[in-house]
């Protein structure tokens, strides 16, 4: 279970002050939420002329209350304001000669949750000089991903019906045990993921528009 | 200038940063870069980085990312024709 979002839009900047542009996004006051961004590698190929770069961003923000619903308690690592810490890791490879950029981010922790990859391809237009370079075209897709419940259907698989939520879900377990069971009957697990996914979706169609450089 | 998930690393960060910034919209983007002169201090921010990533038991996931891409690096790196 899977959901794609797809858009295609342009720049009217030239592609090398985007891909400097895409450098500089932190910090800015619109993303607050990203704590620290740091570059864990760098490499530049003198015979291709291409940089490749990996950073590391530190994301500081609220689950969204309809996903904080959704969730067992276990799964959800925030304190009591629903407040949580997320890592992404940011590749990008710039190509100056071919003038095109391509990247791609993807959280490294929470992905039982929800795992989220948002690539993107910037290219200098096709068109011949002149009005054709001052403008860049993008390509953005995410792929979103749930895996809420597949531990415990796989646990299910090999040990039957003994399996209980709690075994799987760790600390917090032993205390509500009958209540745990209950929920993932009364609502099954992929119903859950789907739900993940469905509301991350609605996030992303909302907020890709705005999060434009 | 963007902070570090170190704040012990700031300083030898924005050295860095100020120095790739340079060299990247003076010389990478007009296709005049030879080498990637920002190195050293690259090296010098990395040490300062690992430290601090391998105290904050970060360095653990990043490995298991890094395993995981590297399928997906050889299609990267890939020169087109």
């Amino acid at each position: 279970m899977v959901k794609f979002y797809s858009n295609t839009y342009s720049y009217d900047y030239n592609f090398p002050a985007v891909s400097l542009a895409y450098f500089l996004r932190y910090p800015n006051p619109y993303s607050r939420h990203v704590a620290s961004t740091d570059t864990i590698e760098r490499y530049f190929d003198p015979d291709t002329q291409r940089l490749t770069t990996v950073r590391l961003h530190v994301k500081q923000s609220r689950l969204p209350p309809a996903v904080l619903k959704v969730l067992p308690k276990s799964a959800v690592g925030s304190d009591e304001n629903g407040r949580a810490q997320s890592f992404i890791l940011e590749k990008s490879v710039v190509d100056v000669r071919q003038g095109w950029m391509e990247t791609e981010s993807k959280n490294l922790d929470w992905n039982n949750v929800l795992s989220v990859i948002e690539r993107h391809t910037f290219r200098r237009p096709e068109e011949g000089l002149g009005t054709a370079d001052h403008r860049t075209d993008v390509e953005v897709s995410v792929t979103l991903k749930s895996r809420i419940g597949e531990q415990l259907r796989k646990k299910r698989q090999r040990w039957g019906d003994q399996a209980t939520a709690s075994s799987v879900a760790g600390a917090g377990g032993e205390e509500e045990p009958v209540v745990k069971q209950g929920w993932f009957s009364s609502w099954s697990s992929g119903a859950v993921r789907a739900a993940v996914e469905s509301i991350s979706l609605q996030r992303t169609e909302r907020s890709q528009p705005k999060a434009q450089l | 200038m963007s902070a570090s998930l170190a704040p012990e690393c700031n300083d030898v960060k924005e050295r860095y940063d100020t120095c790739f910034l340079k060299w990247y919209s003076e010389k990478y983007l007009r296709n005049t870069a030879t080498t990637d002169e920002c190195e050293p201090l690259f090296r010098q921010y990395k040490t300062c980085l690992t430290k601090a990533l391998k105290e904050r038991g970060i360095d653990q996931m990043l490995e298991d990312a890094k395993a995981d891409n590297k399928e997906n690096d050889a299609e990267y790196m890939k020169p087109v024709g």
